[in-house]
C-alpha cells in the first residue's frame, strides 16, 4: 500500500483481465481485495457466515460484470465496494424481512474501523471522515446507518424516534454539508 | 457536474446510492440512471463519496474456505455441452453469419469442433455488439467479422485470447472494418484445450497497459482446441 496510484493501476489492470475471463486474474484479485470486502461485508451483515455469503456473491458478480467496469467511471477499489455493500445490504434487507423483527439489533454489533486500525486510509478516506465528524452527531450516524447498515428511512426515525419526514429533511441536510464539506 | 443537476435531484441520486428509495421513487430513480448521463454521474459521485466510509474499515481476511467455494462456484468441472445450446446462438445471428456457420458445419462436422476451423460467437451482454471468430488452426490465425455494433467513434476495437489459467493477452488491433484476420501470437498458436477470446474497444494505438483498457464487449471459450496436424 507504499503507492496508492500504484496500488490503483494494479487493481484495474486485474479487473480488465478479468473481463476477458482470465481465471489466473481473477483469483489475483481475490487474493489482492478480499481482506477489504470481506470487512465491508462483515461491518454490514454482522455475522461472519452471511459475510461470506454475500462476499461471495459480490464477487460472482465482479466475474460476470467486469467488462462493464471501465464505463463506470469508479476508481477500482470503489466499484468493488460499492458491489459488496450494495449485495450485503441486499441480502440483510432479505433476511430482515425474513427473520421479522429478529434481533436487529443485536447483530450488528460487528467490528468497525478505529481511527488507530485505519492507519492506512488513504487521504480522501480521512477527508470524509473528517467530513462526516464535522456533522452533527444525529445525521452522522443517520448516513452511517444507512449506508452501513442498510437502515431505511423508517428505521432511522424510529431510531431517533423522529416523524418519517423529519428523518428525511434531517439526512438531506446532511448529505449537502457532507457534499459540500468533501468539494472544498 | 453538479450545477448540471438541480439540488433535488442530486439528493435523489445520494438517496439512491444510500439505499433509501422505496417503490415508484426506487423504479423511477432506476430508470433515470439508463436515461440521463447527469443522473447517473450524481450517482456515480455518491457512490464514490460514500464508500469512503467502507475503504475507511480494517482489512479483515476471511476464512480460506471462502475462496474454494467461491471457485468452485464459479467454476465446476466443465460438462459436455449439448449439440443444441452450442448451435442456437447461431439462431440469432444475422443471415451472413448462419451462411458462414452452415458451411461450418458442413466442413467440421457437429460438436465437438475437430480442427483445423473453430467457431465462435462473441456477443455483448447488453446486446449491443456481435462477433463471429473463426480460428484457422492450419494457419495459426483468426478471422473476425462484426455482425452488430461496432467501436465508439474515435475508438478502435482490439482483441484478446489466452488458453485455460493463462494470462491474456493481445491477439491484434481491428482499427476498422468489418471484418479482420489477425496471426494468432505463438503463445495462443500453443494454446492446447479451451481457447478464450474477447474484443474491448480501445484508443487508437490499442491499449498501452498489455490489458483491455475500455469496454470488453465479451468473451467466448472454444473447447477442445488442438494444435494443427
Amino acid at each position: 500500500m507504499a503507492d496508492p496510484a500504484a496500488d490503483r493501476a494494479r487493481v484495474e489492470e486485474m479487473i480488465a483481465r478479468v473481463a476477458l475471463q482470465d481465471r489466473a486474474a481473477f483469483s489475483d484479485l481475490y487474493d489482492a481485495t478480499c481482506g477489504k470486502l470481506f470487512a465491508v461485508c462483515l461491518r454490514v451483515s454482522g455475522r461472519r457466515q452471511d459475510a461470506e455469503d454475500a462476499m461471495q456473491d459480490a464477487y460472482v458478480k465482479v466475474w460476470r460484470n467486469a467488462g462493464r467496469y471501465a464505463v463506470t467511471g469508479h476508481s477500482p477499489m470503489t466499484w468493488l465496494i460499492t458491489i459488496a455493500r450494495n449485495t450485503a445490504i441486499d441480502r440483510l434487507r432479505a433476511r430482515r424481512d425474513h427473520d421479522d423483527l429478529g434481533d436487529v439489533d443485536g447483530t450488528l454489533a460487528a467490528p468497525g474501523a478505529t481511527p488507530e486500525q485505519a492507519a492506512v486510509a488513504t487521504s480522501e478516506a480521512e477527508r470524509i471522515r473528517d467530513c462526516m465528524n464535522a456533522l452533527p452527531e444525529d445525521r452522522r450516524a443517520a448516513i452511517s446507518g444507512a449506508y452501513l447498515e442498510g437502515q431505511t428511512y423508517a428505521d432511522l426515525a424510529t431510531r431517533f424516534d423522529v416523524p418519517l419526514n423529519t428523518m428525511r429533511t434531517w439526512l438531506r441536510r446532511g448529505l449537502i454539508a457532507l457534499r459540500e464539506c468533501l468539494a472544498r | 457536474m453538479m450545477d448540471e443537476l438541480a439540488e433535488d435531484d442530486d439528493l435523489t441520486a445520494a438517496e439512491l446510492a444510500l439505499g433509501l428509495l422505496e417503490g415508484d421513487a426506487l423504479s423511477e430513480a432506476r430508470a433515470r440512471v439508463g436515461r440521463e448521463p447527469a443522473f447517473a454521474r450524481a450517482l456515480v459521485a455518491w457512490e464514490a463519496r460514500l464508500s469512503h466510509m467502507a475503504q475507511d474499515l480494517a482489512a479483515e481476511d476471511p476464512p480460506a474456505a471462502a475462496k474454494a467455494a467461491l471457485m468452485a462456484r464459479l467454476f465446476p468441472e466443465p460438462a459436455p455441452v449439448p449439440l443444441w445450446r452450442r448451435a442456437w446462438p447461431w439462431q440469432l445471428a444475422s443471415v451472413a453469419a448462419i451462411a458462414v456457420a452452415s458451411l461450418l458445419f458442413f466442413t467440421t462436422g457437429p460438436t465437438p469442433q475437430e480442427g483445423p476451423l473453430y467457431t465462435a460467437e462473441i456477443a455483448a451482454e447488453a446486446g449491443d455488439f456481435r462477433v463471429v471468430a473463426l480460428v484457422d488452426k492450419s494457419r495459426d490465425e483468426v478471422i473476425l467479422t462484426r455482425t452488430l455494433g461496432a467501436a465508439p467513434e474515435g475508438r478502435i476495437l482490439q482483441v484478446w485470447a489466452h488458453g485455460p489459467g493463462e494470462p491474456a493477452q493481445s491477439v491484434g488491433l481491428w482499427p476498422a472494418g468489418e471484418s479482420v484476420r489477425l496471426p494468432l501470437p505463438t503463445e495462443i498458436a500453443a494454446v492446447e484445450g479451451v481457447l478464450t477470446l474477447g474484443v474491448s474497444e480501445e484508443p487508437p494505438g490499442g491499449s498501452t497497459t498489455g490489458s483491455p483498457s475500455g469496454r470488453v464487449f465479451g468473451t467466448v471459450e472454444i473447447p477442445g482446441v488442438t494444435a494443427a496436424r
